[in-house]
């Protein structure tokens, strides 16, 4: 669905993201781990560019998307139009929410369909109202974001992504914000999203969770791919890479 | 006391002195002159009773002795705050002359002395009000006219202070320069006086309406360019993942974040413009600020200029209690 060649990102003389290769497939659940500083967060808001490039490309079905070269040959992002187009149909969940404060819980949801897609507002309540009742906030649609949990919070902040009805769904550590006993509840609302075939990369700390979600989990140290398998492969015991075994000792 | 004694011996001496022959009657002349020096030596009560003393002139007789003796016992009096007696001697004078504008300014002098103060005040209150009320209104028309075009300024202000266009945020970097950098005082100036030498001329209202609202715009624009910039980064993110514009994300998300943090600081402005407004009575609109400086000017009554304290007083405190107000029923989404 879309792939990444050589995507390249430097901030000053620091290279975040190092000439990286990806590929997401259709249903697939990709779970990125590695060290903080890594380029975890940087490489998945590229794909939604959040983040521009400075090399490679980035194709969406098969196509070039996103960018063009100007005169001298650099890359530069296409017209805005394009771009919001473009990030409408993928979703990104963020660490710290970033739920809208200054509307309810049904609002936020609502918002994305209503303004960006120009539906009616009774469709995007009806699509809301559903959403919320899936995440198990149907109670919680009149209040505001500052009166819930870090865990509803989360939720409401998944709902709203997935009223734009997106074909992938970006995570960015979306249990790192959470108090322990709260991440149970976000973990299952992906699950259950996984479970309706949304295709997802995931950025996490949580390896358990990575464990149980992912098709593929890459290791990334340094902006690279240290390493890229199965779950089976990275958690089992016998991992023969010294860098992500020092890793997983530290975080296991 | 003692003076008083004193007084009455005079008075017991002099009565003697009086009933006796016409001859030795002492003259008028003399009686003034004795009680001038009466008054020269400060022994006034005495000066009074030989002032009294003075009589009346007979019919075709010059009654300026008279009128002057009277008048100078009336005037101690008065002094004394003995207002019956003195107001007394100015009737005696009145009876005799009753076109003498001296004693009728006396009698004037007598009753204003009897008003209580307060009574003043509301009297003069009474006088001015309607002048007073209806500058207030001009000076309320200058505050809700700026208040509606200065947010609107700013806010295009703001934006294109944060623009990515290096042109257009450098022009309103100068813009707001110049307007914070000069006293309002002289961009007034420079509109009503200056720019009829360039061709452009303008009545005084419109003058003052255009001064106020360019400056206040440059004040409220580096305002809202700070509340702008102080909604977390990660609002815009969230917006523009939606698949949201730069535009839709201002309108949407981050400007109506900025209400309940502007309302204090643009309070603030608007409480400032209030008294702003006094200075466009420099370029003849006549306000509150006018109006009360022509009536003290007039009549050098300090009451009115108290007056007009008053009123702008009552102004900001309105706006005091209700820009809190706003800001309450603006923050209702906030976990407090």
């Amino acid at each position: 669905m879309i792939d990444l060649q050589g995507v390249l990102k430097r901030f000053g003389s620091l290279t975040a993201v190092d000439r990286v290769d990806l590929s997401i497939h259709e249903g697939e659940r990709i779970v990125i781990i590695g060290p903080s500083g890594s380029g975890k967060t940087t490489l998945l808001r590229m794909i939604n560019f959040l983040e521009t490039i400075d090399g490679g490309k980035i194709l969406i079905d098969g196509r070039e998307a996103g960018y063009r070269r100007d005169r001298r040959g650099r890359l530069v992002l296409e017209k805005q139009q394009v771009i919001c187009s473009l990030r409408s149909e993928i979703g990104m969940v963020f660490q710290h929410f970033h739920l809208f404060p200054h509307m309810t819980v049904l609002q936020n949801v609502m918002e994305g369909p209503v303004t960006v897609k120009r539906q009616p507002k009774e469709e995007a309540r009806a699509i809301a109202l559903d959403l919320l009742g899936k995440v198990g906030l149907l109670d919680k649609r009149d209040v505001y974001p500052a009166f819930l949990s870090g865990g509803q919070k989360q939720r409401v902040a998944i709902a709203r992504s997935l009223a734009m009805r997106p074909r992938l769904m970006l995570f960015d550590e979306p249990t790192s914000a959470l108090d322990p006993e709260l991440v149970g509840e976000v973990f299952s609302a992906i699950k259950s999203l996984a479970a309706e075939g949304m295709t997802m990369v995931i950025v996490t700390h949580q390896m358990g969770f990575a464990r149980e979600m992912a098709d593929r989990v890459i290791f990334m140290d340094n902006g690279r791919f240290i390493y890229e398998g199965t779950p089976s492969e990275v958690f089992s015991g016998t991992m023969d890479n010294p860098r992500v075994r020092a890793f997983m000792d530290k975080v296991l | 006391m003692h003076a008083c004694t004193l007084g009455l011996l005079f008075f017991m001496l002099l009565i003697p002195a009086a009933g006796g022959s016409a001859a030795e009657t002492p003259g008028q002349y003399e009686l003034l002159a004795r009680a001038t020096r009466l008054v020269q030596q400060d022994r006034l009560d005495e000066a009074v009773a030989v002032f009294r003393m003075v009589p009346a002139p007979l019919p075709g007789e010059e009654a300026g002795i008279f009128v002057r003796s009277r008048m100078e016992a009336a005037k101690i009096l008065l002094s004394r705050k003995d207002y019956q007696a003195s107001s007394g001697l100015c009737h005696e004078i009145l009876a005799l002359l009753p076109d003498n504008l001296e004693a009728r300014n006396l009698l004037g002098e007598i009753q204003s002395a009897q008003t209580p103060r307060w009574l003043k005040f509301i009297k003069d209150l009474k006088i001015f009000l309607p002048t007073l009320v209806k500058a207030t209104g001009m000076t309320l028309v200058l505050v809700l006219i700026t208040m509606l075009i200065s947010p609107l300024g700013g806010l295009i202000i703001a934006l294109g202070r944060i623009s990515r266009l290096q042109v257009l945020s450098g022009f309103f970097w100068c813009y707001i320069w110049i307007f914070r950098g000069t006293p309002l005082l002289l961009q007034l100036f420079f509109i009503y006086y200056g720019l009829p030498s360039m061709g452009i001329t303008l009545d005084p209202f419109p003058a003052a309406v255009l001064g106020l609202g360019l400056n206040y715009s440059a004040y409220l624009a580096e305002i809202m360019r700070g509340a702008i910039e102080s909604i977390d980064a990660g609002q815009m993110e969230a917006a523009k993942s939606l698949g949201m514009t730069y535009w839709q994300s201002m309108r949407r998300i981050i400007i109506p974040q900025t209400y309940k943090r502007l309302v204090p600081p643009v309070g603030n402005e608007f409480i400032a413009l209030i008294k702003d407004t006094a200075l466009v009575s420099t370029i003849a609109m006549v306000e509150l600020m006018r109006a009360a400086n022509q009536i003290y000017s007039a009549t050098f009554n300090v009451f009115v200029l108290f007056q007009a304290a008053l009123v702008y007083l009552v102004l900001t405190s309105i706006f005091t209690v209700s820009f809190r107000k706003l800001e309450d029923r603006l923050g209702v989404y906030e976990n407090r």
